[in-house]
């Protein structure tokens, strides 16, 4: 019920203020070939975080395989073909990786949304209402931020053990304190720009100018983080695993298969180059989305001057 | 051992030249395959070949070069490093303390001993009272001479409230130490004890001076004098020129660590480090397929185990512990976890590298899941969680591989990870399900009467079994090597199988590890007694370098 | 301008302290002791309390922690419940390694960084925009311990031109220290150049969008003019928080760079700490890491006001 009066008074909002000198300018997304080249691999890994186990030759859990560290499309008589080979304890990489989706993919998004969720809210809180609000939220932040993520990560995990919602909070918790100095130093920056200190002097609310004008100012920048941090997220949880901790086995995530498998490259096994490769191939394309996002935004007008 | 050799050609039957060829050949790092080739591309038959390159090895073995530096890397190191032989507790620790301290005793690669500070040793006649006579001229690297106080200080260490040290439940069935005169010194025990002289040439019985409380240097007697000491970065050592006895060969001695064993192997292949503690099985064939490393593999007596506490449900129910003992694939384990490095365990702890004590009458348990599912079953367990560890290469992949063996039998086996700080004393022996690792003991009794005894502090799983004290002591006295043998068939049988009366001990040992490690071959000179990485820990007086 | 510093100052102290008494409510959450850890498996009740008794274990952790911060206070540092060696000892080698290996990266990785991003800002959607941002997503899209092992199999071991690890030693000659810093070095301006170049870039396409810049555009300011001029300046608060974080990182963070080339420096340091529970360790290097992030914070700031004049005058 809420939503409909909501959306009616922004309607009117937008045409009233959509005609005024000192509007933003209007944003329309429009996908270069690698933008969506991007669209299609992040959702080709997000329909593998619904159905990867069902597509996969293996379970992730099966020690199958004749050997470690066999190669790309070798076979194992009477369990079938490894198309990218198998992993250090026999079990098919393929596989793993398509079950690892679901690990990676889905803990990565979770996390960073909910450490987008906290650190937008309290850095654009803190840049926009200043004072004692500010002043507590950046010293808490400050202290968070001030340790090494991975040692907060230690300490957390080792406290309350390695399960899925405690790995998820703990990378929100550590990303959401750089998302919200980033966060509130645009905010900040915003906030002394020409269009929104003539919003003030029209005496718009506070939440007005959050929603109308410091958010989608901010958006692209922080999208473009938004990207970075995913990444983070993803090596985080990996660099959790290289201190023995993160993700239970036998489930796959694609960092512990990395790092468990670095012993093979010493002689030329492909086994960490695959899961590799997965991390890559997701976070560029996301990346690449992000991209276009932003150059689709301020393009325009430095194109114009090339 | 000689006599079999006697019909073959030895290294001096060649000609000087051809000799020359294949000492040079073996001294710049030749592998014993390469040099074997060689020679019977020239016409010698394969037992010839073998047998000259043998005494050719032996024969440089003879001869250590002295000088250059040698270079190891442990596999863990930080702050907690310590140069008090008492509080070692690590590769790295044990290995300083051989570098920088000597012990009473020495072991030798067949676990007996021989004299090191005590020039001579010997027990009464029923091995309840020792006696040790220490060699004279022997000094600490500060000057001062080595005295009986020295001794009984070392040995103080070991007593008492206040003592800190890892080894005191070793130690604890010696009533006193009595110094007689400036250089002799009495052990009188509680019992007869024929292993005292083996136990101390453990690590943590190293001789340090007598009132030594600061440990940030090391004032031992031992091969090197220590240079620098940097806890969690590195230790360097120099010759000791004042040494009592040959001295070490190599001028420069480094210990470090490289914690990461990717990395470590990647320092041993690129030849930055000469010796390296702890090969991954995983990372065994890239170092078989780089000339001038080796694997140094040394079969031992320790193992990997499961433990299922007997105080608690399941543990406490022998049914679902057999089940959990015919799910193991142990053959599998040696060959695809351990890469052949180890041998198949029986749930026992005393293997064939114990020798005459192990009861090779017992008979193997096997992968069996009809039996498993039959003692599951009348077991009435559906679901267990294990808590793991990596407490010693490869403990977690045993316990992956038992829970794709339990599913098949339907025991719902859940692995909870936990990490390896604050694994000791948080989650062993006080989870129901656990794992641990033990490293091999000088002989069955001290490893049975650490981990099984009913009142041994690190009893595994609770598991208290009376007759098997009994035998403990028992066993200590017993001179018939028959009765004796006997003796350790029902100490192995009791943990393994239990009787009618006593359950199991609830310990599931699939697989015993042999010590692992990487040698350039550029180095000899390294022992292969069982206790330890790299020959027990006793390379540092007598490794050297080839290629000086 | 000079109040807002010494009131950062006094702010940085408040940190400080927060920072100190959340490392210890946090460690107090962890299993096991330090008696526990450094005896491990042949841990027995008595040992571990003879091991308490001896090291002050035994009294009550706020006593242990107030008793820590007096000492601090007076800059005693204490000793390692864990080794028994001083603290500061533990530190000062690895305190100077670290900073050393922070302050080449950063030389070399913030003024290419931003150099790289201006770049890409110029010529958005060209080809050096684009292989530029496909460069840097590449490098940062896989971890860091795969790039740095990968280094390791090529340079050190098959090609042998570099040591495997970075075992720096006071006897080592420049030539050697340089080799040894060479792999860790690439890695790490790797890792943090990639997230600065996209930061810059991303930061002045934002303010290339803003109206005043399109009023410069229609008034026929010059290009580079406008960029270097006007985008620029406006974005360097955001830019400079973007390498503070970096920076700091490389004093705290690169543990993992620190493990591969077992690079004795405090990141490691401080894992190590944490791992053994050694209370008095993990201050210390909590508090030196802590210092280095509100000192470069500040820097930023005061940067950003210099930079932005609207931002010295706030309303």
């Amino acid at each position: 019920m809420s939503d409909t009066t909501q959306s009616k008074d922004d309607d009117q909002d937008k045409t009233i203020y959509d005609e005024l000198p000192d509007a933003p300018p209007k944003k329309k997304l429009k996908l270069t070939w690698t933008g969506k080249l991007g669209v299609v691999i992040v959702a080709f890994w997000v329909i593998m975080v619904v159905i990867g186990p069902w597509v996969a030759p293996f379970d992730e859990a099966d020690i199958i395989a004749d050997d470690s560290y066999m190669g790309v499309m070798s076979v194992t008589e009477g369990e079938g073909l490894h198309v990218f080979g198998t992993d250090y304890l026999e079990r098919d990489i393929l596989s793993r990786i398509l079950w690892g989706a679901r690990m990676t993919v889905g803990i990565a998004f979770l996390a960073t949304l909910l450490a987008y969720a906290m650190g937008v809210t309290a850095g654009i809180a803190a840049a926009v209402k200043g004072g004692w609000i500010d002043m507590v939220l950046s010293r808490v932040n400050d202290a968070i931020l001030s340790l090494p993520t991975i040692m907060l990560g230690l300490l957390i995990v080792v406290a309350l053990g390695s399960s899925i919602p405690i790995l998820i909070g703990t990378a929100a918790i550590i990303y959401a304190s750089s998302v919200f100095r980033i966060a509130r130093a645009y905010g900040q920056e915003i906030m002394v720009m020409d269009y929104v200190e003539s919003a003030q002097a029209r005496g718009e609310t506070i939440w007005w100018i959050i929603f109308r004008e410091v958010l989608p100012n901010a958006a692209m920048p922080l999208a473009t983080d938004f990207g970075l941090r995913l990444v983070f997220v993803v090596l985080f949880i990996s660099s959790l695993s290289f201190l023995g901790l993160g993700i239970q086995p036998p489930a796959a995530d694609w960092g512990s298969m990395v790092r468990q498998n670095l012993e093979g490259m010493q002689y030329g096994s492909l086994a960490p180059v695959w899961p590799a490769l997965a991390i890559a191939s997701f976070t560029i394309a996301i990346n690449l989305i992000v991209d276009d996002i932003s150059a689709k935004s301020g393009g325009d007008l430095a194109k114009k001057m090339i | 051992m000689t006599e079999s050799k006697e019909n073959l050609p030895t290294i001096n039957s060649l000609s000087g030249a051809d000799r020359e060829v294949i000492e040079t050949g073996l001294r710049r790092g030749a592998n014993r395959r390469e040099v074997m080739s060689w020679l019977i591309a020239a016409g010698a038959s394969i037992a010839g070949a073998g047998a000259i390159v043998t005494s050719a090895t032996e024969v440089l073995a003879q001869t250590p070069k002295k000088g250059g530096k040698i270079t190891f890397a442990s596999d863990l190191h930080g702050p907690s490093d310590t140069l008090d032989p008492a509080l070692n507790t690590s590769t790295i620790d044990y290995s300083r303390g051989r570098a920088y301290y000597n012990s009473l005793c020495q072991i030798n690669d067949d676990l007996s001993t021989r004299p090191e500070l005590a020039e001579e040793y010997s027990a009464n006649a029923d091995n309840s009272e020792w006696t040790f006579k220490l060699r004279k001229g022997v000094k600490f690297h500060d000057g001062s001479p080595l005295t009986a106080d020295d001794v009984i200080y070392s040995m103080s260490r070991h007593y008492g409230e206040k003592s800190t040290s890892t080894a005191k439940p070793l130690v604890a069935d010696v009533k006193e130490w009595k110094k007689v005169d400036q250089f002799t010194i009495k052990a009188i025990m509680m019992g007869p004890n024929a292993d005292l002289p083996v136990i101390l040439g453990t690590p943590q019985f190293k001789i340090i001076k007598d009132g030594t409380t600061e440990f940030q240097t090391a004032n031992g007697t031992g091969p090197f004098r220590l240079t620098e000491f940097k806890p969690g970065q590195r230790s360097i050592g120099m010759r000791n020129e004042d040494y009592w006895r040959e001295g070490a060969n190599a001028e420069i001695l480094e210990i470090t660590a490289i914690t990461d064993k990717v990395a470590r192997t990647s320092a041993f292949l690129s030849g930055d480090i000469d010796l390296m503690q702890g090969l991954d099985p995983k990372a065994i064939k890239s170092v078989e397929s780089t000339p001038g490393v080796g694997v140094w593999s040394v079969p031992a007596g320790g193992y990997f185990g499961i433990c299922a506490m007997t105080n608690s449900s399941p543990g406490n129910n022998p049914d679902f512990v057999r089940a959990l003992q015919y799910i193991q694939r142990r053959e599998k384990i040696v060959k695809s976890i351990l890469k052949g490095q180890g041998t198949v365990g029986n749930d026992h702890p005393i293997n064939i590298s114990y020798g005459a004590d192990h009861c090779s009458e017992l008979e193997q348990r096997v992968h069996d899941l009809d039996k498993a599912k039959f003692y599951l079953k009348k077991s009435g367990i559906t679901q267990a969680e294990v808590n793991v560890a990596e407490v010693a290469p490869g403990m977690t992949d045993i316990v992956l591989l038992a829970q794709r063996e339990a599913q098949k039998i339907g025991l719902d086996l859940q692995i909870k990870k936990v990490p390896n700080d604050g694994y000791w004393g948080a989650v062993w022996m006080k989870t129901p399900v656990n794992v641990v690792t033990w490293n091999m003991r000088p002989t069955a009794n001290v490893m049975i009467n650490l981990a099984f005894a009913p009142d041994a502090p690190w009893n595994d799983t609770l598991w208290k079994s009376e007759r098997l004290g009994k035998l403990l002591v028992e066993s200590r006295a017993a001179t018939d090597p028959a009765k004796r043998h006997e003796m350790y068939c029902e100490m192995q049988r009791l943990i393994s199988v239990g009787t009618d009366d006593m359950p199991p001990s609830g310990m599931v040992i699939p697989a015993h590890r042999n010590y692992v490690d990487g040698k350039s071959d550029k180095i000899e000179g390294i022992g292969r007694m069982p206790l330890g990485s790299l020959g027990g820990y006793e390379w540092p007086e007598f490794a050297w370098r080839t290629d000086v | 301008m000079q109040r807002m510093v010494i009131e950062r100052i006094l702010i940085g102290i408040v940190t400080l302290w927060v920072v100190s008494v959340l490392v210890f409510v946090m460690t107090s959450m962890l299993p096991g002791d330090v008696a526990q850890i450094v005896l491990g498996q042949s841990a027995t009740p008595e040992s571990l309390a003879a091991y308490r008794a001896e090291r002050g274990l035994d009294q009550p952790r706020v006593f242990q922690y107030f008793a820590w911060l007096g000492n601090m206070l007076t800059g005693d540092l204490g000793t390692s419940k864990a080794g028994g060696a001083t603290i500061s000892s533990l530190i000062s080698g690895r305190l100077y390694n670290t900073m050393i290996l922070a302050a080449i990266v950063a030389v070399i990785a913030v003024p290419l960084s931003v150099a790289l991003g201006l770049m890409a800002a110029m010529y958005p959607g060209t080809w050096i925009d684009r292989s530029l941002t496909f460069g840097t997503l590449a490098l940062i899209s896989v971890p860091e311990f795969f790039i740095a092992t990968f280094m390791v199999l090529i340079f050190a071991v098959n090609l042998g031109w570099l040591p495997a690890i970075a075992r720096v030693a006071p006897e080592d000659t420049f030539w050697e220290s340089a080799r040894g810093l060479a792999m860790p070095l690439i890695t790490l301006i790797i890792v943090v150049a990639a997230q600065m170049i996209r930061m810059t870039r991303a930061g002045i396409l934002n303010v290339m969008n803003s109206p005043y810049i399109e009023m410069a555009i229609l008034k026929g300011v010059r290009r580079k003019r406008i960029i270097l001029r006007h985008a620029f300046f406006n974005t360097i608060g955001p830019i400079v928080n973007v390498i503070a974080l970096n920076l700091a990182y490389l004093v705290s963070g690169v543990v993992i760079v620190e493990t591969i080339f077992a690079y004795p420096g405090l990141a490691k340091l401080m894992i190590d700490g944490v791992q053994t529970r050694d209370l008095p360790l993990v201050q210390a290097t909590a508090m030196i890491f802590c210092g280095t992030y509100v000192i470069l914070i500040i820097l930023a700031d005061v940067a950003a006001i210099l930079a932005n004049p609207r931002l010295r005058n706030p309303k």
